[in-house]
């Protein structure tokens, strides 16, 4: 059931994509579309990104799913820079009991320190926050910082991160999801540019915030593909494989991106 | 002593390396950035319209993008490896097939694009540009005199970005072809040269067709017949490929006299594009000293002292190229139609076509475009042979109808045969055509053309002696009376059916 919902919301979303027109580039990936690890390379400047349809369905063994909703809208606010707005929203549906809400709002900057060249990779830092906002939110503001790498050979493309969240762990009952203390993963992709798509796997390992809980590895692999100059789909799927919940999880996304004249620096 | 001046010199040995070491990074150290194109309702409207064309464009990208990292990555390759091996997959295959969506060039000249990302960037800038300025001409909502003042705003938008806009004046042949490295890549690589010449050729030509179509419908035309004639320069390469660099004010005339300032930017970004692929073709140029020459070469096709020449001299030097070595202009590909010799409805039932030279037999199906009421949406003519040849001969039309004297209206054919009767109605007429054989000859031929009805009693008049007057009715007198001209204009024909002919009842 929640499998065929997840298909429905995806047929709809993608039926939706031949709507709008702008370009959105299916190389530059970012986290969680589909693959958690990303690149290095933040969205160009004056690019508004809307990432419309970023789904995951998560399936835990015992019957618990959950899906996951995070529209976000990213910015291309100053050159290799831009600002991200996310509002994720969750629903847990464990036997029965359902909980939803919004567990928080992401907000984050991620600044592009330099363009991979012959002798150093593409290196970027980004600092986030996750605001106490909603029904599922942390109970106070954490921040947290990463650092990304990127290298590319013609044979495949590998990206680095690495995030460290500081704060201290909130109450066990605070409905923290996903709050961790430190992420670290490595994902490779191969892109057959021909057919505008890119093939990506990753692996990576999390800490929850709650220092009891075990570090918890997960796998996936996903695609983006190019569709068409205005829209690029994402997919993926992944198994958490340790920590407390060894769950299946699917992820769809769809991003439309835009520009606003009145922004844009125009020669006179 | 001896071991502090070891030591001394191992750590000069690394204070001279670290102090190295940032020198090296800062050499590699690029800051380069991508930008979003200037938004409008306009965008991808020549995809929309123009989808085949739009699509090709797509397939150049490849092109320049795998030249270029072949270039780099196997420069000791044979040259069979460009101009055998992918110049054949870029045309048997790319180009005939192109991708549907605009390439990451990165993904495809992933070396190259980290030996020279400022570079790549400004390519990049410039052919967003490219695309844009065919939007604005695709975009049939945008009144014809609103275009340029969209245009002069994507101008200055791509301006806004000196680091990677081309200059605004035009620079000299110097630059492209006077340095030490120049040529080696159209030397090494004719097919290949010839191959990104004719790219050129189109992506400044299809300007020409877009600016001075009147309505979509020429547009289309102009753009088909444009792409038409890039896919006949790639023919037995590389004989009817660009034997110099296009330039714009020759190959798009209008399109320069327009917008004299992106023609430039256009030219400069070409030329560069060749200045890249010498860089990279010239063994002579140091590897470690490649990506310096490259951006050297790219300040000088920015600034706007360099190598520049009056925007006058630019107009005189590509008309001294001569658009005929640049693979010719765009416009006037396709020859003209012929002169139809039937008047559109006109009928063919009835007629007798085996008496006609041309008319072999013919399969039903060809004559489909010409009976009645005449196809106007016949399709196109084949140029393709006929742009080969100089003569122009001019194709044959198929028909018989060609030497059907009467294309005309029902009316006017019964004005026809009434004069016609009426000259045979004279004695002296009738006996000058008899005794004539040309005329004899013409007038039989004129006569099994005329439908069933009244070719029977033409023949008939014909066949009388001319000392005997034929009656209005048909009928003949015994003896002759003087002749008298008759100038009825409507005559009671002896048909074989009751009413008069109505031909648009023709069927076929």
């Amino acid at each position: 059931m929640a499998f065929r919902a997840f298909l429905i919301a995806v047929v709809g979303a993608v039926s939706l994509a031949h709507a709008a027109g702008a370009q959105t580039d299916y190389y530059n990936t970012d986290a969680g579309r589909p693959l958690t690890v990303e690149d290095a390379y933040a969205t160009e400047r004056y690019a508004f990104e809307w990432q419309i349809a970023p789904l995951r369905l998560e399936r835990a063994p015992g019957g618990v799913y959950q899906w996951g909703f995070e529209p976000e809208f990213a910015y291309g606010i100053l050159p290799r820079t831009h600002v991200e707005i996310g509002a994720p929203l969750a629903f847990v549906d464990a036997a029965g009991v359902r909980t939803s809400g919004l567990a928080g709002l992401d907000i984050s900057l991620l600044h592009n320190l330099n363009v991979e060249t012959t002798g150093i990779p593409a290196l970027g830092v980004g600092v986030r926050v996750l605001a106490p906002v909603g029904g599922l939110a942390p109970d106070k503001a954490y921040p947290s910082f990463k650092g990304i790498a990127t290298r590319t050979f013609t044979w495949a493309r590998f990206h680095l991160n690495g995030e460290y969240t500081i704060g201290e762990a909130p109450a066990a009952s605070a409905g923290a999801l996903e709050l961790s203390r430190w992420l670290g993963g490595i994902a490779v992709d191969k892109t057959y540019p021909l057919r505008s798509l890119l093939v990506g796997a990753e692996v990576n390992a999390r800490q929850p915030i709650h220092e009891i809980d075990e570090v918890e590895w997960t796998v996936a692999v996903g695609l983006r593909k190019q569709i068409s100059p205005q829209f690029n789909l994402d997919g993926g799927v992944g198994r958490r494989l340790t920590g407390g919940t060894q769950s299946w999880f699917a992820t769809f996304g769809l991003a439309y991106a835009f520009g606003i004249p009145a922004l844009m620096r125009v020669s006179e | 002593m001896t071991r502090i001046n070891v030591r001394l010199g191992r750590i000069t040995i690394g204070l001279l390396l670290l102090s190295a070491a940032p020198a090296a990074l800062s050499a590699q150290w690029v800051t380069t950035y991508e930008q979003f194109y200037y938004p409008g309702s306009f965008n991808w409207q020549f995809r929309e319209n123009y989808p085949s064309a739009d699509r090709l464009f797509n397939g150049f990208d490849f092109g320049h993008a795998i030249l270029y990292e072949t270039l780099w990555t196997e420069p000791n390759a044979p040259a069979a490896e460009l101009e055998q091996k992918w110049y054949d997959r870029l045309t048997k295959k790319i180009l005939v097939n192109p991708p549907p969506v605009p390439l990451e060039e990165a993904a495809i000249e992933i070396a190259y694009a980290k030996l020279a990302p400022e570079a790549k960037q400004m390519f990049d800038w410039a052919h967003l540009l490219h695309r844009q300025i065919y939007d604005v001409w695709a975009d049939e909502r945008i009144p014809t005199d609103d275009k340029d003042a969209v245009i002069a705003k994507l101008i200055r938008y791509y301006k806004s970005r000196p680091d990677l806009a081309f200059s605004s004046k035009p620079k000299t042949m110097e630059l492209m072809e006077g340095m030490p490295y120049s040529t080696a890549f159209r030397k090494n690589y004719p097919k290949f040269n010839g191959l990104i010449w004719a790219y050129h050729w189109l992506q400044v030509g299809l300007y020409e067709p877009l600016v001075t179509g009147k309505d979509k419908d020429e547009r289309q035309t102009g753009i088909v017949a444009a792409v038409a004639r890039f896919r006949q320069m790639i023919e037995n390469p590389p004989t009817w490929m660009p034997r110099v660099m296009p330039m714009t004010p020759a190959i798009a005339p209008e399109f320069t006299k327009r917008y004299p300032e992106a023609a430039i930017i256009f030219d400069n970004l070409h030329s560069m594009h060749d200045v890249v692929s010498d860089i990279l073709a010239n063994l002579a140029v140091p590897r470690n000293r490649k990506r310096a020459e490259i951006l050297l070469a790219a300040r000088r096709y920015r600034d706007d002292t360099s190598y520049v020449m009056t925007e006058h001299a630019w107009r005189e030097m590509a008309s001294a190229m001569g658009v005929q070595n640049m693979g010719g202009p765009v416009m006037g590909v396709l020859e003209g139609f012929p002169t139809p010799t039937v008047a559109r409805g006109a009928v063919m039932a009835g007629m007798d076509h085996s008496q006609h030279a041309a008319a072999a037999p013919q399969k039903p199906d060809e004559h489909a475009g010409h009976v009645m009421p005449a196809d106007s949406t016949s399709p196109a003519r084949d140029t393709s042979h006929a742009m080969h040849d100089s003569a122009g001969a001019k194709p044959d039309s198929g028909h018989a109808m060609h030497d059907m004297p009467h294309d005309m209206s029902a009316d006017h054919m019964r004005d026809m045969m009434t004069l016609h009767m009426g000259l045979l109605e004279d004695p002296v007429i009738r006996r000058r055509i008899q005794s004539d054989t040309a005329m004899r000859r013409i007038m039989l031929d004129m006569i099994r053309e005329m439908p069933p009805e009244h070719r029977e009693h033409m023949e008939m008049m014909l066949r009388e002696p001319a000392g005997i007057p034929i009656r209005k009715d048909g009928t003949t007198r015994a003896t002759p009376t003087k002749t008298k001209a008759t100038t009825s204009t409507k005559t009671k024909v002896a048909p074989t059916k009751a009413a008069p002919v109505d031909h648009s009842k023709h069927k076929p």
